[in-house]
């Protein structure tokens, strides 16, 4: 857990990992890729979350299908994009001293978030997290533990990027 | 200087009953973000930033109004642009619909 994001001088985002964090992060945009390619299915709780209603209205069946057709296909290519540029970059990490340092580019670091968070869209809704969460509580027998720990550790991680990526904006307080 | 515009302006654009029918009825459909047990708090506040431009404190206040009160109406529209909102929300996760107040 001791991952960390840095601006450098020259406005990169770098980010230092052990191997082994690299390994786990590796294997989400494949993971990814195949939740979001697979059949639409009503009962399919991770997938609605990824891919929600947009018209609240549930009789408003025909609109929603008409948006659904209409932003879909972009949602999914936007998305995919995203996957590409993360796996991209974990891969051209260079290894210093048993440690990875992947630097990001602005249009690199902008896709980290966005999949760092669909992960733990989908394994918080796997394994039914609720929002006051103690991961204090949870017993290393549970058939949940391992995924939880890996739910705590991308939410650590997604923390500390985004405090990274807000410190960006031009009207950051600190 | 209204009166004088309205005096002057051609009657078609007055007398349009098309155009005097949408500007009276068409409310704005409303964009919500609603509460999920997931998404950072910082997250949603980078969201809100990143995608419409608010400032921290505007974005701030909303995030908080969403996880206090379960939902909050991040923007509005009309129906086109309703619909671009929440599908860009979607695209970065978070929980979004759209209505239209009767």
């Amino acid at each position: 857990m001791s991952a960390r994001f840095q601006r450098t001088r020259d406005g990169k985002v770098r980010v230092e990992l052990a191997a082994e964090e690299r390994a786990l992060l590796r294997s989400l945009p494949d993971e990814l890729r195949s939740l979001y390619e697979s059949p639409p299915a009503d009962d399919d709780p991770v997938r609605n979350r990824l891919f929600p209603r947009a018209y609240l209205d549930p009789t408003a069946e025909d609109a929603e299908r008409e948006w659904r057709e209409l932003v879909h296909p972009e949602l999914l290519r936007e998305r995919l994009g995203s996957l590409e540029l993360v796996a991209r970059t974990l891969d051209g990490g260079q290894e210093r001293r048993g440690r990875v340092v992947v630097e990001l580019d602005d249009e690199q670091v902008a896709a980290w978030p966005g999949v760092l968070n669909d992960a733990r869209l989908a394994l918080g809704t796997r394994l039914g997290v609720t929002e006051d969460l103690d991961y204090a509580d949870v017993d290393p027998d549970d058939d949940r533990a391992p995924g939880l720990a890996a739910y705590g550790w991308l939410t650590y991680l997604e923390g500390e990027l985004v405090e990274t990526l807000l410190g960006g904006f031009p009207d950051d307080p600190e | 200087m209204t009166a004088t515009q309205i005096e002057t302006a051609p009657i078609e654009t007055i007398g349009d009953p098309d155009v005097a029918e949408v500007n009276l009825t068409d409310k704005p459909w409303l964009v919500i973000v609603w509460n999920d047990p997931v998404n950072l708090m910082s997250y949603v506040v980078y969201v809100l930033q990143k995608l419409f431009g608010y400032s921290r404190e505007k974005a701030t206040k909303l995030m908080l109004q969403v996880h206090h009160e379960g939902k909050a109406v991040v923007s509005d529209g009309n129906r086109e642009k309703a619909e671009a909102d929440v599908a860009r929300l979607h695209a970065h996760g978070l929980w979004a619909t759209m209505e239209h107040p009767a």
